[in-house]
């Protein structure tokens, strides 16, 4: 009997590369895949925990969809604020020293006033509201439903233990140079926390340091988890609690391009990871990577979907060929014993007739 | 090739995970795109800066390691599959030479099927031969004892007739004439034509035995005793039961005698004043019966 499966799906993290993820569900969707847990880091535990709290994985990536699509639509450009941020603040993070600037704005506004100046129209919008696009958050509060989610999908979600947002950017420095790692993030069991916390974590998981605060969790304050084991992307690909929940299939996606998280440091398990085929990179030059990550342009999120949908009947269609072919082999051979089991059966029948000519 | 058309939606590779994939295949085919994502990133990091950004930071040896670890992964995988299929591939040779011994029995049995076939169709044939050839026999036995038996019904009717006086319009030699002309034309003289020379000499002997007897009967004599032959064997019969068409009668059936050749059939149906010189003036019944069988049956008869 063929062993029953348990999968796994591992969302990384990687700012608005996360629509990515949305092409990603949609194949696995159309290819009949099923998802038993569902682990993610960063925007991976936010798109994980949209998917979680949909009553099927359908419904699930009809709502990322409308969500990311949503996103594109608006237009964050005006105000020359990157659509992640806008994600990130519609779902209930608040950014440091928004107040502050703000309150800049506001007696910039006045002093060019008195001064008969006029302000671009982009600094005239900006209020406290002015990162939180209306119809995105709506549909946040909506697709992030404490009580579905309760009922859905477990659902891991990977925190870094934050030591404050300056010295957890340093740490992520220094463990990108190569100098020191960083320590290893932790994973929690969304619906094992009480509403309140839920949140919390799961915007502390996707809460990038400086920009926005640490949320607390359990008497600790953390921050996104994509920090936590830097040079292995432990934090950030959080395939270990879904090992541990008995996953014996694992997808990982990732959002980057060359990941250097290892699959060879789980031996034991099985492990298909969607990786871009081509570069998933749309920003070059210097920056280019934060303005991906922030999503400075939302009209490259269509792309991420598509190329995330290709990547994926690729990456998966690659596997299950070799793996259809094998079973095709397995059932050859069977076919073949079985045949050969008659044979011997109509041998014996013609020997007998065939002794009745002598 | 399979290996370059791009695969879908709609592909039937791509089929509901239902039960789990071998590790091992998913390493190895998996690993192919794990390689190509970092020897991508390789190449594109080929400036200056890259290389020692990657190499500063160890991100270059890592990334070698994993694709050196996926390549090794992909050749234990390999081996692994390529064993396997060896293996597989062995089986099915021999299945196939299994196949062939089969066969090769099969043709070895068809042939014997065939030989059999052979044989029995010419044992049909001979047996058809033969039983047609025993038929005709049969057919033919048949036919003779069908005949044998008119020859002796033919026998039995014309004697009985004898018997009942039907030709007591004739002489003594005469109704013995007579009655041996019916069996010429009748079945009995169509069998001694047909038949063998013993076998015909075996009913002319039969039939001169009955002539004999009834000649012997009719004139109240035994069969050898002998009586002239004109006044006794030749003469006419008198009275009102003669019919008077007799003597024309007879003449008219021995008008082909003569008197050398059958001197008795001629002296008998044409009544000559003088008598053959071959005629015995003395005759007895056993005499009148065979000279008469044998001059209107024998070999030297008209018919």
């Amino acid at each position: 009997m063929p062993e029953s499966i348990k999968v796994g799906l591992v969302l990384s993290g990687g700012g608005a590369k996360g629509a990515y993820q949305v092409g990603v569900l949609k194949a696995l969707l159309e290819m009949g895949t099923r998802v038993d847990v569902v682990a993610g880091a960063s925007i991976g535990a936010l798109n994980a925990a949209v998917l979680a709290s949909a009553p099927s994985l359908e419904t699930g990536v009809e709502r990322l969809d409308e969500l990311w699509l949503t996103l594109a639509k608006s237009s964050p450009l005006s105000v020359k604020i990157p659509g992640y941020l806008s994600l990130l603040v519609s779902a209930g993070l608040k950014m440091n020293g928004f107040a502050q600037l703000e309150a800049l704005f506001r007696a910039a506004r006045l002093v060019a006033q008195r001064a008969g100046l006029q302000l671009p129209e982009e600094l005239n919008q900006l209020d406290a509201g002015a990162l939180c696009d209306k119809p995105l958050k709506e549909l946040m509060e909506q697709y992030l439903d404490p009580v579905a989610l309760n009922k859905g999908l477990p659902l891991y979600v990977s925190v870094f233990k934050s030591l404050g947002g300056t010295t957890d950017l340093l740490r992520t420095i220094t463990a990108e140079l190569g100098i020191l790692g960083t320590a290893e993030s932790e994973f929690l069991h969304i619906q094992s926390l009480s509403q309140a916390e839920q949140k919390e974590a799961l915007l502390a998981s996707a809460g990038i340091p400086l920009l926005f605060a640490p949320r607390q969790v359990n008497d600790s304050l953390y921050s996104d988890g994509g920090q936590g084991g830097w040079q292995k992307q432990q934090g950030n690909t959080p395939i270990t609690p879904l090992l541990q929940a008995g996953c014996n299939m694992v997808i990982v996606t990732h959002l980057s391009n060359g990941s250097l998280w290892s699959r060879h440091d789980f031996p034991e398990a099985t492990i298909l990871e969607i990786r871009p085929q081509s570069s998933i990179a749309r920003d070059s030059g210097f920056l280019g990577g934060v303005k991906d990550l922030l999503g400075f342009d939302p009209h490259k999120i269509p792309s991420w979907i598509e190329q995330g949908y290709q990547d994926t009947l690729h990456c998966v269609g690659r596997v299950m060929k070799a793996s259809a072919s094998r079973s095709e082999l397995r059932k050859s051979e069977n076919e073949l014993k079985d045949s050969e089991r008659r044979n011997t059966i109509s041998d014996s029948i013609l020997a007998d007739a065939m002794s009745k000519m002598t | 090739m399979n290996e370059m058309l791009p695969i879908t939606k709609d592909s039937d590779i791509c089929r509901v995970l239902t039960c789990l994939p071998e590790k091992f295949v998913v390493d190895f085919a998996n690993g192919i795109d794990v390689a190509r994502d970092h020897q991508r990133v390789q190449r594109a990091n080929t400036g200056f800066g890259a290389r020692l950004y990657d190499g500063f930071t160890g991100k270059g040896k890592r990334r070698q390691d994993e694709v050196n670890a996926s390549l090794i992964d992909g050749m234990e995988a390999s081996l692994t599959w390529l064993t396997e299929l060896s293996g597989s591939l062995a089986q099915s040779n021999l299945a196939i030479a299994r196949v062939n011994d089969r066969v090769n029995a099969l043709k070895l049995d068809v042939a014997r099927i065939a030989n059999f076939s052979a044989i029995t169709r010419q044992q049909l044939e001979t047996l058809t031969t033969r039983l047609d050839e025993h038929l005709d026999t049969l057919g033919r036995e048949a036919a003779r004892i069908d005949f044998v038996q008119r020859v002796q019904l033919n026998l039995d009717q014309v004697f009985n007739k004898w018997r009942a006086g039907h030709y007591q319009s004739f002489s003594l030699s005469g109704r013995c004439y007579a009655a041996l002309e019916e069996l010429r034309w009748g079945a009995f003289g169509d069998y001694c034509r047909n038949t063998s020379a013993t076998d015909r000499q075996r009913f002319m002997d039969d039939l001169a035995n009955r002539a004999m007897a009834q000649l012997a009967s009719d004139a109240g004599l035994s069969s050898k005793e002998r009586m002239g032959t004109r006044d006794h064997w030749l003469i006419r019969p008198v009275g009102q039961h003669v019919l008077s068409d007799a003597s024309d009668a007879l003449a008219y059936m021995g008008d082909w005698s003569d008197r050398e050749s059958v001197p008795f059939v001629f002296s008998v149906s044409q009544l000559p004043d003088d008598l053959p010189r071959e005629l015995p003036r003395l005759s007895s019944a056993q005499r009148v019966a065979e000279a008469m069988v044998y001059e209107v049956l024998g070999d030297n008869s008209h018919a």
